[in-house]
């Protein structure tokens, strides 16, 4: 997992841990955590139950595609973060989302086949054909968006980021990203 | 040769993925949401394979593989689990319930494809 762990403030309540994840990365948490990422045209959706007060986010590139890590694809991002959810006790009938991200960062005018625009129609209709609530969502535009998800309590805090030095990391990452090589899952057959 | 196959996950975007994957070699495919759908669904609709997945609600995708390895009909029917687990403990747990095949997602089609011929051909030798 790409996820990089680091001693955040202390809280009212005592410590919260932070974990910062990037593209491909999957971070669920039944203790409260803070999910952290940095987005470009890429999406994060942050999903929690309310219920068992279990919370996860996911940060990915592209829609679909058959190449590089499979959590940089939306649909098996998707998958993994409710996976991982539900194995700590979460239960996808009362998950909501928040959804962050598709941003206009390589200095292309906002279009419809771009792909900040592909992600965002993507997640809206995965959403719905999985019958998941969206609840809040900050997406599009031209600057990159700092988040910051509270797994705790479901809640998001959110900055965008102007300064270009971040904006030519997030390219130069996202670029990267988008070159990596194929990698499918495994296949075993037993009998 | 066009088989009945059930699959069991709780993506209805997954079902899509894999539904579409089958019926390009001409499979007729039975949807389930969770264990519990399949397991009914596997006695009003024999079918051939079952491709189900790990994580889901009401009932995960091992104790499917256990119920319907317990069931006579679904005995030596090919089970395959197409999940992102791919940890070796919870592979073992597939194989000791009696999974034919373990795929880890994501899948690529064709391989999804070659691994359902596989196992039809075998059970059907």
């Amino acid at each position: 997992m790409s996820a990089r762990r680091r001693a955040l403030a202390t809280t009212g309540t005592g410590t919260t841990r932070e974990v910062t994840i990037h593209i491909g990365g999957v971070h669920a948490s039944r203790e409260p955590v803070v999910v952290r990422t940095l987005l470009g045209s890429c999406i994060s959706v942050c999903l929690w139950d309310p219920d068992r007060l279990v919370g996860g986010m996911n940060h990915f590139l592209l829609p679909s595609g058959e190449g590089g890590d499979p959590g940089r694809f939306g649909v098996h991002a998707m998958d993994r973060l409710i996976g991982a959810m539900m194995k700590l006790g979460a239960d996808r009938r009362r998950v909501v989302a928040k959804v962050f991200g598709g941003a206009h960062v390589l200095d292309m005018v906002e279009s419809d086949l771009g792909v900040p625009q592909r992600n965002i129609a993507f997640i809206r209709e995965f959403l719905d054909n999985d019958g998941i609530p969206l609840v809040a969502e900050d997406v599009g535009g031209y600057q990159p968006r700092d988040v910051r998800f509270e797994t705790g309590n479901g809640r998001v805090r959110m900055r965008r980021v102007g300064a270009a030095r971040a904006q030519a990391r997030l390219v130069r990452t996202e670029r990267q990203a988008t070159a990596a090589a194929p990698a499918f899952g495994t296949v075993e057959l037993w009998n | 040769m066009p088989a009945t196959i059930l699959i069991a996950d709780d993506s209805r975007t997954v079902r899509d993925m894999v539904r579409a994957t089958l019926e390009a070699d001409h499979h007729t495919v039975v949807e389930a949401a969770d264990g519990r759908e399949a397991l009914a669904a596997a006695e009003t609709q024999p079918a051939d394979l079952v491709i189900t997945d790990v994580n889901m609600p009401v009932m995960d995708g091992l104790a499917l593989v256990r119920a319907l390895r317990a069931s006579p009909p679904y005995r030596f029917t090919p089970i395959l689990v197409l999940t992102t687990e791919h940890g070796e403990d919870v592979k073992q747990q597939g194989r000791a319930a009696g999974a034919s095949g373990w795929l880890v997602k994501p899948f690529d089609p064709e391989c999804l494809r070659q691994a359902v011929r596989r196992v039809l051909t075998r059970v059907r030798a």
